[in-house]
């Protein structure tokens, strides 16, 4: 058979060693890449079967020392073809709307590939080193780009986010290694470690369970391990926080699905109540700070800590229901939050400000912008027909199933956020125009095109979630049947 | 292990200590032009054929089917009264030796001809790698105290060769004096452990078994050896002359120096400490038999080892961080890896020894490499500073590449060969469970610690801007003032890095099998 998922690793890293070394015609080079890349996703779509548990998969030995086996072994399931298609989207979206980077384009687009690369391959990889390798591979370009690209505190910000990732993806990396050691698989191989993880004892399991749910809760983040992210978004460039927010927090949602969850069944069931408590204080916490920015970029990165609350809130309850909200979600936010800071950043260049309370009556000068920040926000709050409301209506229905009323702590929250975009919406849309300057044009083209794709298919996935679910139920590895 | 002295498993010593000869006796001769080319022509072609044979001992290469070290002694048994053997672990580490030897040679080639000193640098070298060789052929503590003497006694002479620059002088006087105390301490040590178990050969060592209730004696005796071998491997608290020797000493040495030499130190301390660390088995019922006393301080020396590896690593790493010279940073940056390296006789399994010895092979590559860089660099008139890097990015794309796969590697990047040692290592760490565990940990943040001042040059080199201008005037040499020699000895260290980082098998293979015989036999 293809070895697609090679193909595809292939595909971008080939288009990342071009684009850096292609000077001016590096966007084009990236362009290209990121098409070529979605036709092959596209193609893994077309021929996806509903085999279980992983297709296309590849293995080749790599180092085999007895009691060290490592394969290159590569597959998909549908958890994971989601997020690479995710990963697609939002490579291109950001490609398209930074087109127009003046400051080393071949570095900038070159860098922006291998941020994806690394995702493709975290979601492809089914071996703990080759998982590892590219979990560590994202962090290094992701430095980069806040580094050299970002706002006035860039260094600072990206020292902090290299820290914090750096120090709990050890964490991670030792988990995994123990897993792998104490249970005594035959390899690193994914399905192997599963199989023999069954045997580890329950106290093993729940430490276990523990060590990756930081590692893997850093990158989500979750309360209290999130300072990083405001500084990160904040001190961010705009495609870097649509990478950052739209992908690598997704990492951190998968990453704790398949190799924690599934891994560790018994571990998790007696870790949940941990997971319980810390899902609702970042809702809680993500909402309550959300409401006290003034900030659109900040604002848009605390309500990213709350839509991942939920996302572990679903992940928590366990259920076929919940993992499937949980996954769905990551998707809904991948795209949403990739457009809000596409938004927030064009409010920044219209305007030449990002404070809420400053701006206002942006929508009879920029119509164009007006009309994404409000399909965005209202993506974002979770209005029926758009993207989000399927996943959150799913993941709230699966936690009424588990725990009853205690919904109602999210449903309150989802009710206070909604206000707080409304709000949001009214001081800087509408009213008189405020602090804008003389002349406000509105996006370029290129801005308008990014954000365009974003929102059409925020509406499509609106309409249709039942195209997602169909592939992520058709994942019986990463979705085992709970009690 | 034989009784009479045969000749063909000492070929590489002989071609090795041969070549030295030559090289004295040609400049006691008279030879007067050509000196580098000839001197360094044959300490490459030395190395390079006792490498050869090395290879073909470990059952590698055209030769492999032609030689066979005394009708299979290669890991065959060793006896209680063996004086040296040649098993595959020990081979393996003289082939490292000779790749560090063979690299620092080829790279030497491209000094300017009208330099003082080829007959002595390229002679010393030779010798030092002889006594390198016998190290890892030891089979008897006193053995391999004396083939570290004759490492140590050539290198002191190496890192002062110049005799003009006061720099190297102090450093060689540093270095000899730091030396001769260590050599002190060895031996004394030795003679304890002599006292305790009525024996220096390995192997007796290893079962730990002595004639009298001595334990606490024997245990002195590691600690002096501790103190006294950890000098040459620079582990904290005696690394304080290394960063002035490496700075001190022409770059070239410096190279030697941390690439090669000071990992006889590492073998020493697998050749000492195998036995108890890791050979616990058996170790009862011997005593049963004799009615003694056994040995088992193992744990404490285990730990022991342990905490002097985090410190050693920690220690390196954070010093490395203030540094604003490169050679200076490379140099504290050596002393971290020593850390690692430790971690592996510290678990004692055969995945640990295999993970350390990994280590050494890459370390050749990476530190040595970056060392040939360093000259290299000075010989295109830039300053020692870090800072004085700038832009070499721009004006030198491919040696500056070489670097940064130098300095990735020893930082642990993934796809080079420093990330595949640090991995096994450290996985060998959590296989071993138990409390080596917290050493897998401790390595592994001091790693993410390396990261940034090794970061901090790649910045200085890619993204600072610098002066424009090539080679200095007086610089004639081929390759853009490298000269062909150095050129080669850079691109093969950075090839090298990137392919055994890929593929890993070839070497990790053989090295697995060899760490798996050396702890069965305890030499």
């Amino acid at each position: 058979m293809l070895p697609v998922l090679s193909l595809l690793l292939a595909t971008l890293a080939a288009g990342t060693g071009v684009t850096f070394v292609a000077g001016r015609w590096a966007r084009w080079a990236a362009l290209g890449t990121s098409i070529a890349f979605l036709a092959e996703v596209a193609y893994l779509l077309a021929n996806f079967p509903t085999t279980p548990p992983f297709a296309f998969t590849e293995r080749d030995p790599w180092i085999s020392l007895g009691w060290l086996t490592i394969n290159y072994t590569v597959g998909i399931d549908g958890l994971a073809l989601v997020l690479v298609l995710l990963t697609a989207i939002l490579q291109l979206a950001t490609v398209v709307y930074t087109w127009a980077e003046t400051k080393e384009p071949g570095a900038w687009f070159g860098l922006v590939l291998l941020t994806c690369l690394g995702c493709v391959g975290v979601f492809v990889a089914l071996d703990i080193l080759l998982f590892f390798l590219f979990w560590e591979a994202v962090l290094v370009p992701m430095f980069f780009l806040i580094g050299f690209w970002g706002g006035p505190r860039r260094r600072y910000a990206a020292l902090k986010f290299f820290v914090y990732t750096h120090v709990a993806s050890i964490v991670m990396l030792v988990g995994l290694l123990a897993i792998a050691f104490y249970s005594g698989a035959p390899s690193f191989d994914y399905v192997d470690v599963v199989g023999s993880a069954a045997g580890l004892g329950a106290s093993m399991q729940v430490a276990l369970f523990v060590a990756l749910l930081f590692g893997f809760g850093v990158k989500f983040p979750i309360v209290p391990f999130h300072t990083w992210l405001p500084d990160a978004h904040v001190e961010a460039p705009t495609g870097g926080s649509v990478l950052l927010a739209g992908l690598l927090l997704k990492l951190g949602g998968y990453g704790l699905i398949r190799w924690a969850v599934v891994v560790l069944p018994t571990g998790f069931a007696h870790a949940t109540p941990l997971v319980y408590v810390i899902a609702f204080l970042s809702i809680v916490w993500g909402s309550v700070l959300s409401l006290a920015q003034r900030d659109l970029k900040r604002l848009v990165a605390y309500s990213s800590i709350n839509h991942m609350g939920i996302v572990l809130l679903a992940i928590a309850v366990g259920s076929q229901l919940g993992l499937v909200a949980a996954v769905l979600l990551m998707f809904a936010h991948g795209i949403v939050s990739g457009l809000l800071f596409m938004v927030a950043g064009s409010v920044h260049h219209a305007t030449g400000s990002r404070d809420i309370a400053s701006i206002g009556g942006l929508t009879p000068r920029t119509p164009v912008l007006a009309t994404m920040t409000m399909v965005g926000s209202l993506a974002s709050l979770g209005l029926p027909a758009l993207i989000s409301f399927p996943a959150e209506f799913a993941a709230l229905l699966a936690t009424w199933e588990r725990v009853q009323y205690w919904v109602l702590i999210p449903l309150v929250i989802l009710v206070v956020t909604a206000g707080f975009y409304i709000w949001m919406m009214q001081r800087i849309l509408f009213g008189p125009p405020r602090g804008l300057p003389d002349r406000t044009e509105d996006v370029p083209w290129w801005e308008g095109a990014g954000m365009g794709l974003l929102v059409a298919l925020t509406v499509l996935f609106g309409i249709l979630p039942a195209l997602l679910v169909n592939l992520i139920v058709n994942s019986p590895v990463a979705l085992p049947p709970f009690p | 292990m034989t009784t009479s002295l045969p000749i063909g498993p000492f070929a590489p010593e002989l071609v090795v200590l041969a070549g030295a000869l030559v090289i004295f006796a040609l400049d006691a001769a008279g030879v007067r032009r050509w000196r580098i080319e000839a001197f360094g022509g044959i300490a490459a072609a030395a190395t390079a054929l006792a490498l050869v044979l090395v290879t073909a001992d470990l059952g590698f290469g055209p030769l492999a089917a032609l030689r066979t070290i005394g009708a299979g002694t290669v890991d065959g048994p060793v006896g209680p009264t063996a004086l040296y053997a040649f098993t595959s672990l020990g081979l393996i580490f003289q082939a490292i030796f000779l790749l560090s030897a063979l690299l620092v040679a080829l790279a030497s080639l491209s000094r300017r001809s009208d330099e003082p000193g080829a007959s002595i640098f390229f002679g010393l070298l030779l010798t030092a790698t002889l006594g390198m060789l016998l190290t890892a052929a030891a089979a008897d503590l006193i053995f391999l105290l004396l083939a570290i003497e004759v490492t140590g006694i050539s290198t002191y002479l190496l890192v002062g060769y110049t005799r003009r620059d006061p720099r190297g002088l102090e450093a060689a006087m540093k270095f000899y004096i730091v030396g001769a105390l260590s050599t002190a301490l060895s031996f004394f040590g030795a003679s304890l452990l002599f006292g305790a178990f009525g024996s220096t050969n390995f192997v007796v060592l290893g079962q730990g078994t002595g004639p009298a209730p001595y334990p606490y004696l024997a245990l002195a005796g590691y600690a002096l050896l501790i103190a006294g071998i950890g000098f040459k491997l620079t582990l904290v608290p005696f690394h304080m002359w290394a960063v002035d020797v490496y700075d001190g000493a022409p770059t070239d040495v410096s190279a030697f120096l941390a690439g090669g030499s000071k990992k006889i130190g590492l073998f020493g301390f697998f050749l000492v400490f195998a036995g108890p660390v890791a050979l616990t088995a058996g170790r009862s019922v011997a005593c049963a038999a004799n009615g003694c006393t056994p040995f088992d301080f193992g744990p404490t020396i285990a730990l022991t080892l342990g905490v002097v590896a985090v410190v050693t690593m920690t220690v390196g790493n954070v010093l490395a961080l203030l540094q604003r010279e490169m050679k200076r940073m490379l140099a504290y940056s050596s002393i971290s890896q020593a850390g690692y390296m430790l971690i592996g006789i510290a678990i004692g399994t055969a995945p640990a020894i295999a993970g350390a010895t990994l280590q050494v092979f890459g370390h050749v590559f990476m530190k040595a490499g970056a060392f040939l860089v360093v000259a290299a660099v000075a010989g295109l008139g830039v300053g020692p500073l870090i800072d004085d890097w700038a832009g070499l990015g721009r004006r030198r794309p491919v040696l500056a590449v070489a670097f940064a796969l130098m300095l990735l590697s020893l930082a642990g990047i993934p796809l080079t060969i420093g990330f595949v040692s640090k991995f096994v290592l450290f996985s060998s760490a959590v296989q071993a469970q138990g409390w080596f565990v917290v050493l897998a940990i401790a390595g592994l943040l001091n790693s993410a610690l390396s990261v940034f001042y090794y970061a901090r040059v790649l910045k200085v080199v890619f993204l600072d801007a610098g002066p424009a201008g090539g080679a200095p005037a007086g610089n004639t040499l081929p390759v853009g003032g490298l000269g062909w020699g150095r050129a080669a000895a850079i691109g093969l260290a950075a090839v090298a890095i990137v392919a055994f980082g890929v593929d890993p098998q070839p070497v990790l293979g053989p090295i697995q099998a060899a760490a798996t015989h050396f702890l069965s036999v305890g030499v």
